[in-house]
């Protein structure tokens, strides 16, 4: 139990500060591996939740596909510029405020409701379970998210074609 | 039989309904002048013997009492129209009516010059006034009552102002009007607070609730006083006289139907009608008998300084009211009444009579008459029957109903307004012969000097030597219809007053035996000087104004109870105004073109809120999200 | 650890990802901001179906990965598209919803 709660509190540590370091850092390109750091984090918190598929799914699909999209990205934009990017912000006052506002009732909200603090007993193998599931019950969604994702593609490159 | 009875009663404020909506309604026949003069005075005739009709019916104790609902309210009626028919009402149609016809007979000689349409116009007003008076009169409930009240002031301030073209006339239509309608804000309040005090407006359900004691006294002096507020304006008491000496701007028979024996004489039957309720409040009865004394002696003090004969009668007019009405606050009110009914077809006589004058001689001035009796001797005749009956004299009009007055007040224990009314029947002598004097006898020049006033004296010697007696050049009797109503009248005074010398109505009250003489006394002395004065000139007028120095001069100015009146009027009238318009102008005004400049700005600034980039908006999303959460925690 | 804190660790994830949205001029770190929310969506979505013993939120949870994925593909074309037309990513210049 204990091992369980050191586990927690250091990834809730790398999550919390690689976050912030993506919000606020000025190199856009740090910001990013930064971002990578937070959602390989995020995979560790599956992993604790007994989610083992989803945390493989997390490095698979986001740290590794949407890092790679978003590097390619900055390299796209950098060299249609022709400088380097930089990344800074503007009304950081403002925005702390709401945010630590919005933070502090969500916290108090959270605090208020009576939840659970057991985990109850699960099947062994999560992953198998899961993937019936979506066969099974999600069937349908599960296809249409195939056409919502053959879409997204054709769109992104739709968008992203090179000038006729 | 009640019914058929209280039909016919009914009957007669019906049929100058119908000659109003026919007139009215078909303008093309009321434009076309006598022919609708013919219609009206026909259904004034049929009225007028439908009253009769009713009046024989209910001459006894016999009391007719018909009502439709008309307000509904939950579970009841909250108010009835109809009629109340008794001895009183009934007696008081009559009056109406009789005059309301003879006026109407007269005014066709008397309007003669008047174009077809303004003498259409002119009967269509007489047949709603005569329909609004009758059926006041029979009112059943006080809010008929009300209503008929305000249609009777509508009329008056139609006929003041017939000749609408004359500024006077338009003024003094408008004064009439404002200042009647200040005492009737009071008579309404009065009203609707008795209504919810006793829980009915009608008379006879309250009278029988006033019978057995079941009205709470407490508040009901309040309630009373302001229903007197009513008869104040109306029958012109102190301070509210004075719209009446000027609503003489009107017709001469529209005075003297209107402003000499009926409309006027609304308040004093109205206190008349509701008695028993003013019999519970003493005190407010005492206001009463003091401020219809003091008025009659106002009102007959300043009649005696004015050169125009009519305004010589509607201040005796007011006086005479006065007198009624003391008589009420004395508490017998039968006697009250009692001159109201002889006093109404002796003043209407002395109106038509005044009419006639002025429809030979052109004018209304004292000094523009003069030995008119030679040329006139019927009219001189009347007038003097009329001013005969006026003074009290026995074998007219007046005689009994005067002393009945006088001994009423006496009986009630107000001996100071006894001896005030004792005076003004001494003044009521005086300025009426002054009148017959100097219009039908008299010496002429130096009279008419005199009555010129006080800036004149001066100037009388001058005129008094060798003046000659000044006659009006195209005097004429009058027409055949005039004469006829003039001596119908003429004849009904000396018949009234003849059947009172020998025959007395049971009194309430005990008189001492000394009253008689003594009203009959001051009102011949009252003759034996103006006689002296304007006839033999034994007195010279001059000094005798003179001997009355301060009080002379306050008549002349009509003792400035107008010029209060219009300071009164244009200090919080005009200043009130003011306050108003600066309130609209600066607050209202300010408040809204402060919001509105507001609502630009704030629009104005609002606007940059749409920047269109989609951070802002989110930055919107997170704020707002923020305050539901904050309101969902502590709101 | 029970549920509240896996629930408070994924509220603190919003508001930063939030905050980032709202400061960020660069419209890819805009992106990032956003990433960062729905990653905190993710949290707490395993997390409720993991205390409640139900499994149904683990796999909305591979769905949401997967639109995620695709609205930055989409996103990032589109921040491509709008460099393309207007000449830049930053967000202060991109006005188009003004009316």
């Amino acid at each position: 139990m204990s091992a369980d709660v050191l586990a927690f509190w250091s990834l809730a540590v790398v999550l919390v500060g690689s976050a912030l370091a993506v919000v606020l850092t000025k190199n856009l390109f740090h910001a990013v591996l930064w971002l990578a750091l937070a959602l390989t984090g995020t995979a560790g918190v599956f992993l604790l939740l007994d989610a083992e598929f989803l945390a493989a799914v997390q490095l698979l699909l986001y740290a590794g596909g949407i890092v790679t999209i978003v590097v390619f990205a900055i390299v796209v934009t950098e060299r249609l510029v022709g400088e380097r990017i930089s990344q800074t912000s503007r009304r950081i006052g403002a925005g702390a405020v709401v945010a630590a506002g919005l933070l502090l009732m969500l916290v108090r909200t959270i605090a208020q409701q009576r939840v659970p603090d057991a985990r109850p007993e699960m099947a062994a193998d999560l992953t198998r379970t899961i993937g019936e599931t979506v066969l099974t019950r999600f069937v349908l969604p599960f296809e249409l998210l195939a056409v919502l994702m053959l879409a997204g593609l054709m769109g992104a490159i739709y968008f992203a074609r090179p000038d006729d | 039989m009640m019914a058929a009875d209280g039909i016919l009663a009914l009957a007669a404020p019906l049929l100058h309904a119908l000659a109003f909506l026919v007139l009215s309604v078909a303008f093309p026949l009321r434009r076309l002048g006598r022919p609708a003069a013919y219609i009206s005075i026909l259904c004034a005739a049929g009225a007028f013997a439908a009253a009769l009709l009713s009046a024989r019916a209910h001459a006894g104790e016999t009391i007719s009492r018909l009502v439709w609902t008309w307000l509904p309210s939950d579970g009841g009626t909250l108010a009835t129209v109809g009629v109340l028919a008794d001895a009183d009402s009934t007696m008081m149609l009559v009056l109406v009516a009789l005059v309301a016809l003879l006026v109407q007979v007269y005014s066709l000689g008397y309007l003669h010059d008047e174009s077809a349409p303004a003498l259409g116009r002119y009967y269509t007003y007489q047949s709603l006034f005569a329909f609004s008076m009758m059926a006041l009169v029979l009112a059943p409930n006080f809010l008929q009552l009300f209503i008929c009240w305000e249609l009777v002031g509508l009329c008056s301030y139609l006929l003041i102002g017939f000749w609408y073209q004359r500024p006077a006339a338009a003024r003094a239509a408008l004064k009439a009007f404002w200042i009647t309608k200040a005492g009737d804000v009071g008579f309404l309040i009065g009203i609707v607070l008795l209504w919810r005090h006793t829980g009915t407006f009608d008379l006879t359900e309250m009278r029988v609730l006033a019978e057995n004691g079941a009205i709470p006294l407490a508040g009901l002096a309040v309630m009373t006083f302001c229903l007197y507020l009513g008869a104040v304006g109306k029958s012109a008491q102190f301070p509210l006289h004075i719209w009446l000496p000027d609503a003489m701007e009107g017709p001469t028979p529209v005075s003297a139907l209107i402003h000499a024996a009926t409309m006027v004489t609304a308040g004093v039957y109205m206190l008349h009608r509701t008695s028993w309720l003013f019999a519970l409040t003493p005190e407010v009865l005492a206001i009463v008998a003091w401020v219809g004394a003091f008025t009659a002696l106002l009102a007959a003090v300043l009649a005696c300084v004015q050169n125009d004969i009519k305004r010589v009668l509607a201040y005796s007019t007011v006086s005479q009211l006065s007198y009624m009405m003391a008589a009420i606050g004395a508490g017998f009110s039968a006697a009250g009444f009692l001159h109201l009914l002889t006093h109404g077809v002796f003043k209407a006589l002395l109106f038509l009579g005044a009419g006639a004058v002025i429809h030979a001689v052109g004018s209304n001035n004292l000094t523009d008459m003069g030995r008119l009796a030679r040329r006139m001797p019927h009219t001189a005749t009347v007038f003097t029957v009329g001013a005969l009956s006026l003074a009290g004299l026995p074998l007219f009009a007046g005689f009994l109903s005067k002393e009945e007055i006088l001994g009423a007040v006496l009986a009630g224990g107000f001996q100071v307004p006894f001896a005030m009314l004792i005076l003004v029947a001494f003044l009521t002598a005086f300025y009426m012969f002054r009148v017959v004097f100097l219009a039908f006898f008299g010496a002429g020049a130096p009279a008419a000097a005199v009555a010129r006033g006080a800036h004149a004296e001066a100037h009388v010697e001058t005129v008094a030597e060798g003046a000659h007696a000044h006659e009006a050049p195209h005097a004429h009797e009058p027409p055949a219809s005039m004469l006829l109503s003039l001596w119908l009248l003429a004849l009904l005074s000396v018949a009234i007053g003849v059947y009172f010398t020998f025959v007395h109505p049971e009194a309430e009250f005990e008189s001492p035996a000394w009253l008689m003489p003594l009203g009959v006394g001051s009102a011949v002395a009252g003759i034996a000087l103006a006689w002296a004065t304007y006839q033999r000139r034994a007195i010279d007028a001059a000094t005798l104004a003179a001997a009355f120095g301060p009080i002379y001069r306050g008549a002349l100015a009509r003792f400035w109870i107008d010029d209060v009146f219009e300071r009164a009027y244009l200090v919080v009238l005009l200043g009130f105004s003011r306050l108003i318009g600066w309130i609209d102008r600066y607050l209202v005004d300010g408040v809204l073109n402060v919001l509105s400049a507001w609502t630009v700005t704030a629009g104005d600034d609002l606007r940059t809120m749409q920047s269109g980039r989609a951070q802002d908006y989110v930055y919107g999303v997170a704020v707002g999200l923020l305050v539901l959460l904050l309101w969902v925690q502590f709101g | 650890m029970g549920l509240q804190a896996y629930l408070t660790l994924a509220a603190v994830v919003f508001c930063i990802g939030l905050f980032g949205v709202m400061t960020r001029r660069n419209t890819i770190g805009i992106l990032l901001g956003i990433e960062l929310m729905l990653n905190s969506v993710n949290i707490n979505l395993v997390a409720f179906a993991r205390y409640s013993g139900d499994v149904t939120g683990m796999v909305f949870t591979v769905f949401t990965i997967c639109i995620t994925v695709t609205e930055a593909a989409l996103g990032l074309a589109i921040v491509i598209l709008l460099f393309r037309i207007r000449r830049t990513v930053t967000a202060d210049q991109l006005d188009l919803l003004k009316g």
